[in-house]
């Protein structure tokens, strides 16, 4: 990450009531204005299925009638060393699993036999991003991540949907149309244009320096917490917001259709552009109560298309090797189905990771026939019924935090995971 | 354990304020204190451990010291574990409440707190030194021994049972073991902040819930009378119809009503409403050859009324339950008929949708007006083909305000497997201001449950817990069950769910005679349980803060819980003063307006001095309304700022709305509070946008008629003379007061500041050769006439205010 004097003062007075600004900062930012804030990665992304994948249908497969009616048992595919649901005779559109493991098993590490605890969608999405279940205050991984790693950057943490909340760490950010960034990237000209500014260069200049003396001015000043955060957020973000120009570069002149792709363009064009640390993306409709095949057959290849077009298209960027990708649902759905050809809430799911620092071509831990989970050895991960015990968020993400070495931020410490040392999950990463 | 939740359940519902912890959320039992005055002064607690230990044993205490509550018991034993453990079961209503050791909440009562805290300490003592087999009996009950009837309640390894476990050493004179206790002296909660003058005050209720300026003689009343002229003045405020708008967006913003699926007449079912399209009979272009409609395209007149037409008939249905709102408060009528009233309320389009506007015509003033509403009662449902008539004795829907609101019932629609919980988790939420999915609670397994049970919603005790209250109101809502969002009125077809609680409220099953009424039966009990008080100011609250009030602490490991804790009490007991007096006034919800902006927590403008200790930091994180303005109340201050719209940030088209932290209603339905640098850049856009549209046409006006710069004119330039230079300060200072909202004076730094970019500007543009000397081509157009700049002040100006609307003071309240 490319860091300057200056960008020490957007970080601090992003961050703001945790560190706010100082005037020695702000003294270098004058200095130094003519410097933009910017993040070379690693990047992070989580996509969200939401509202509860079928597992059996993907990374997870059983092949028994009850669970599975669309194929056998003896029909489950292997590619390396995962075991997966054929599903390419049975989809219309998007990327099948052979496929998609054939094209990334490599990269692939699926944990199957993950305890979401409860079975509910509210509190299933908190404890997914959060690690957390029982807190409204604990920021998803995303945020924390974006906040420990580049919060001086304007687009810090992005998100599509999902469970969002940042642990007033780090501002969020929605930007749900590609052609928005063009206009914030230029926001001094008149309808966006570069050529026809607003003011004269000098004048901007001046009222810039006049922004910065006057934070400098309240830095000494008594002030209400609330105010102190917030007057350095603001001025951060309107800060920062220059090096969203930056970003042009990487729009793309013809949007998508397909929702994460149209996602993944917004995403990886701030990425590239270094305003963007961690993403989410999103799509729904996954919560197949009636008709469980027909959906899940819809959607899981429209979800693994989207992974699928973030990673081919960060390969163009070149920067596919600086991404962290969570690839994730908040609940599973039950290995029976109703009487409406559909499936309930599961609290036994998997979730799947591939990217920078993670070793893939792997499988750690199982459910059983029936669905059940079966617990792991913490240290050495294989299956331990005795002494394993039962993978949940909070193992996950304290995992996470220890991929991004942010483990030991003050931010970290501040929503702590509580994972005793025997519990947590060293090697898991590979 | 499955009884025990049973009666956990019945005491939260009968017990309202200590209802609602079984949920997981501690918080209206430990709720309702105010300023934190538990502790007593005690000395002794302020010395080193040792030392206290060694020269003041609790043990050795006679007399009238034994009774000083001393911090150690009220932060860490009452604060950490006593309110939030023990006392759910161990009260008089509870499922120990035939235990010995019961305790009495603290927060409930504010004239018997220290009472009732000094009981909590004897009771806490008494267990602390009985002991069974040489161990005291609090931590081996604690620990699930000594038959414990909620069995283990904490682990030894527990910080809660260090606590009970140090506390038995105190108790027995033994050397203390923890960290040094606390020496933080809490001063009086609002001690050293700073109250916002009454004309600021005045400026932000007029910008905040009328979207314009204070008139002059509000402004005289208030340099008049101070804070006592307020009451008055909202008074009229809230007869604004402004105020009405404001008050239907936030509270769509609560809930979300406006974003129910499909158009607007979708809330109206096919089945029920034959007329819900009566649009199309108006169609100009209905009945025409395909060659003729071509000659009717969407910019032809007609077409462009019809569209409006089906616009204004969408926008009329969904604002239907905001209306209600409206006319409840508007009329002073009590707030609990949100839950109540026994109408709805039609306009003349959306009454056409019902079939009811011919019978209604007279009832309007403007029969044309598509929101002009009124108040009405509908008839019963009727099936299409006739056959099927809702059982009604009156004849009437039986409305009960929002809950059978056919919009609210369509924006949280249910289906075969969610059985009407997500209504009922909604009504929780909405009316008795508890959610019921912020903190479930945590099981073992909930697959394991899932196959162990034939209903476990019925049978285990981990979802019994919830689904006993649930379940029975779920079935209140049975004769509401087209599932999918396919329409609303409509019992299941198999009959209601025999796997499930059997319809009614707490213990009180529904009458079968009240089976046609139900959401009327459930209803009139919801306005009467003490939670829809406390959950109205809480919405209020929202609605003036901009977020909503704070929740208990949760991590008793945190240094700061104490801090935390002291912070959400001191607020909830504001709120729930309120809520007696809102009840008092007959649920007038104007009350609670009135209320909430004179209390200190919205009052609050700065610190008499620096705080550095993270303590008081903690306790103070939250005071202070300090919100950054919505889309739409920032583009409402600019059309009363500069008397114009800017339009940029509401308009469709512009797609900034959602950008900027807005919601739809639908998919993106909470509010961004903290900039991005994508709202940095709308700043930025903004500021400069709005200079530019309005500087020079000011100047262009007489200088009476100006509102930004009424008393100079551009030929004024800095440094020409000292007359200049005051001329040019003055001006500052008003555009500081009309924009900002400042009261400063000539010299103030802030003034002095603006000066100098105000002559720094002019003195760069002279020093750039070949400048233009005419104004902006772009901005400085008036009549399409480009405006001369020979001094340069006419692109410094636009500078200032440009600098000015990136401010906090401006684009915050």
């Amino acid at each position: 990450m490319r860091r300057r004097d200056f960008l020490t003062l957007c970080g601090a007075a992003g961050l703001g009531f945790a560190a706010p600004v100082g005037p020695s900062s702000i003294a270098r930012a004058a200095a130094a204005k003519s410097e933009l804030p910017s993040y070379d990665g690693p990047f992070y992304v989580v996509f969200n299925a939401a509202g509860g994948w079928d597992t059996t249908y993907l990374m997870d497969p059983k092949g028994v009638k009850d669970t599975n009616r669309l194929y056998q048992h003896g029909e489950i595919v292997t590619q390396g060393a995962h075991r997966l649901a054929p599903n390419a005779a049975h989809i219309k559109a998007g990327l099948s699993n052979e496929d998609f493991f054939k094209t990334y098993g490599d990269d692939l590490l699926v944990l199957n036999g993950l305890d979401y605890s409860v079975n509910n969608h509210s509190p299933c999405s908190r404890y997914m991003a959060t690690g957390k279940l029982d807190s409204l205050a604990y920021p998803t991984f995303a945020a924390l991540v974006a906040a420990c790693n580049g919060a001086e950057v304007p687009l810090a943490f992005l998100t599509f949907g999902n469970y969002s909340a940042t642990g007033n760490l780090v501002p969020m950010a929605r930007v749900p149309y590609l052609s928005s960034l063009n206009r914030l990237a230029n926001a001094d000209g008149v309808n966006g244009s570069a050529r026809s500014p607003y003011h004269d260069d000098f004048v901007i200049d001046r009222i810039e320096r006049a922004l910065a003396e006057q934070m400098q001015a309240r830095v000494s000043q008594a002030r209400l917490p609330r105010v102190e955060r917030s007057q350095s957020m603001l001025y951060a973000a309107q800060l920062n917001s220059k090096a969203l120009q930056r970003v042009t570069a990487y729009v793309p002149k013809n949007s998508p259709k397909e929702r994460l792709s149209r996602q993944a363009d917004i995403v990886l064009a701030s990425f590239k552009a270094g305003v963007c640390v961690s993403a989410n993306l999103n799509i729904g409709q996954f919560d197949s109560h009636a008709n469980n095949d027909r959906d899940q057959m819809k959607l899981i290849p429209e979800f693994l298309a989207g992974v699928d077009y973030l990673v081919k298209k960060s390969e163009e960027l070149k920067i596919r090797e600086q991404l962290v990708i969570i690839i994730q649902s908040e609940m599973a759905r039950t290995p029976k189905y109703n009487n409406n050809n559909g499936k309930d809430h599961w609290s036994i799911g998997s979730i799947m990771f591939m990217g920078r620092g993670i070793r893939g071509n792997r499988v750690i831990g199982a459910t059983d026939e029936k669905h059940f989970l079966v617990p792991i050895h913490p240290k050495s991960l294989s299956i331990d019924k005795e002494k394993g015990i039962r993978i949940r968020p909070e193992h996950i993400h304290l995992a996470l935090r220890n991929l991004a070495g942010i483990d030991q931020h003050e931010f970290s410490k501040k929503f702590p995971l509580k994972v005793s040392e025997q519990e947590q999950l060293k090697s898991l990463w590979g | 354990m499955l009884n025990r939740h049973r009666s956990l359940l019945a005491g939260a519902f009968s017990i309202v304020l200590v209802a609602s912890w079984q949920f997981g959320v501690a918080t209206i039992s430990t709720a309702l204190g105010g300023d934190e005055d538990d502790k007593q002064s005690d000395p002794a607690s302020k010395q080193p451990p040792a030392k206290k230990a060694a020269g003041r044993s609790e043990a050795n205490h006679r007399g009238p010291s034994c009774f000083v509550v001393d911090n150690f018991f009220v932060d860490e034993v009452w604060g950490k574990v006593g309110e939030r453990t023990c006392l759910k079961c161990h009260n008089v209503k509870g499922d120990a409440s035939d235990s010995e050791f019961l305790l009495r909440d603290v927060a409930r009562d504010r004239q018997t707190r220290q009472e009732a805290i000094r009981h909590n300490r004897a009771a806490f003592r008494q267990m602390a030194t009985a002991q069974e087999d040489g161990k005291s009996r609090l931590l081996q009950k604690i620990a699930g021994g000594l038959d414990h009837g909620g069995k283990e309640v904490l682990k030894a390894d527990s910080t809660g049972y260090k606590i009970l476990t140090r506390f038995v050493r105190r108790i027995e004179g033994k050397p203390d073991i923890g960290p040094p206790i606390a020496d933080y002296a809490a001063p009086p909660f609002f001690d050293g902040i700073e109250m916002m003058s009454p004309g600021r005050l005045l400026r932000r209720l007029t910008l905040s819930l009328a979207a314009r300026l204070p008139t002059r003689k509000e402004r005289a009343a208030v340099e008049k009378d101070g804070l006592k002229a307020i009451d008055k003045i909202l008074d009229s405020v809230m007869t604004e119809d402004a105020f009405y708008e404001r008050l239907q967006e936030a509270f769509n913003d609560i809930l979300l009503t406006y974003g129910y699926d499909g158009g607007g007449e979708s809330a109206l079912s096919y089945e029920h409403f034959k007329p819900r399209l009566w649009y199309q009979d108006r169609d100009p272009r209905k009945g025409l050859s395909p060659e003729k409609k071509k000659e009717l395209p969407y910019s032809h007149p007609k077409m462009i009324a019809y569209t409006k037409l089906i616009r204004d008939y969408r926008e009329g249905m969904r604002r239907e339950p905001l209306e209600l709102i409206t006319y409840i408060v508007r009329n002073d009528r009590p707030f609990t008929e949100i839950v109540t009233a026994d109408y709805t309320m039609l306009s003349p389009y959306t009454s056409r949708g019902y079939g009811m506007f011919e019978e209604l015509r007279d009832q309007f003033k403007d029969p044309d007006d598509p929101y002009e509403y009124i108040p009405t009662k509908i008839k019963r449902l009727q099936s299409r083909n006739g056959r099927k008539v809702q059982e009604s004795p009156t004849g009437f829907y039986p409305h009960a305000g929002l809950l059978t609101s056919f919009q609210y019932l369509k924006r949280y629609p249910t289906t075969e497997t969610n059985r009407n919980r997500l209504r009922v988790r909604m009504y929780f939420k909405h009316f008795l201001g508890v959610d019921l999915m912020t903190l479930a609670p945590r099981v073992n397994d909930a697959a394991a449950i899932t196959a162990q049970y034939e209903i476990p919603t019925m049978q285990a005790a981990d979802c019994v817990v919830c689904h006993k209250v649930m379940d029975p109101i779920a079935g209140l809502f049975q004769d509401f069950y087209v599932v999918d969002g396919k329409g609303i009125y409509g019992p299941r077809k198999d009959g209601w769910y025999k796997d499930m609680f059997t319809a009614g409220l707490q213990e009180e099953e529904l009458p079968t005679d009240e089976r046609w009424r139900s959401l009327q039966w459930l209803g009139e009990r919801t306005a009467k349980d003490p939670r829809f008080a406390v959950a109205m100011v809480k919405h209020v609250w929202y609605i003036l803060a901009g977020r909503r009030p704070l929740l208990p602490p949760e991590d008793i490991d945190d240094p700061l819980f104490s801090a935390k804790r002291r912070a959400y009490r001191t607020q909830r007991g504001e709120i729930e003063q309120i809520a007696t007096r809102f009840a008092a006034a007959k649920f007038n919800l104007k009350i609670v307006f009135k209320e909430l902006v004179k209390s200190r927590f919205y009052r609050a403008r700065g610190l008499a001095a620096t705080v550095k200790d993270p303590r008081r930091q903690a306790e103070l994180g939250d005071v202070g309304v300090v919100r950054m303005l919505t889309p739409e109340q920032l583009e409402r201050k600019l059309t009363a700022l500069f008397g114009q719209k800017w339009n940029r940030l509401t308009d469709k088209e512009a797609k900034l709305k959602i950008l900027y932290g807005g919601i739809d209603s639908k998919e993106v339905t909470e509010r961004m509070t903290d900039p991005s640098g994508a709202m940095g850049a709308i700043q930025r856009i903004m500021s400069n946008a709005i200079a530019c549209k309005n500087v020079a046409l000011d100047f262009s006006r007489k200088p009476s008629e100006r509102r930004l710069f009424p008393n100079i004119e551009l030929t004024v330039v800095p440094g020409e003379s000292s007359e200049a230079e005051t001329q040019i300060r003055r001006a500052i200072v008003h555009l500081h007061e009309h924009l900002l909202g400042r009261d400063d004076a000539d010299d103030d730094p802030e003034v002095e500041r603006t000066y100098r970019l105000f002559a720094g500007i002019v003195s760069d543009a002279k020093a750039t050769k070949g400048l233009d000397r005419r104004g902006s081509y772009s901005c400085d157009r008036v009549d399409k006439k480009r405006l001369d700049d020979p001094h340069y002040t006419l692109r410094a100006w636009r500078g200032v205010v440009t600098y000015l609307l990136r401010q906090h003071d401006f684009l915050y309240e």
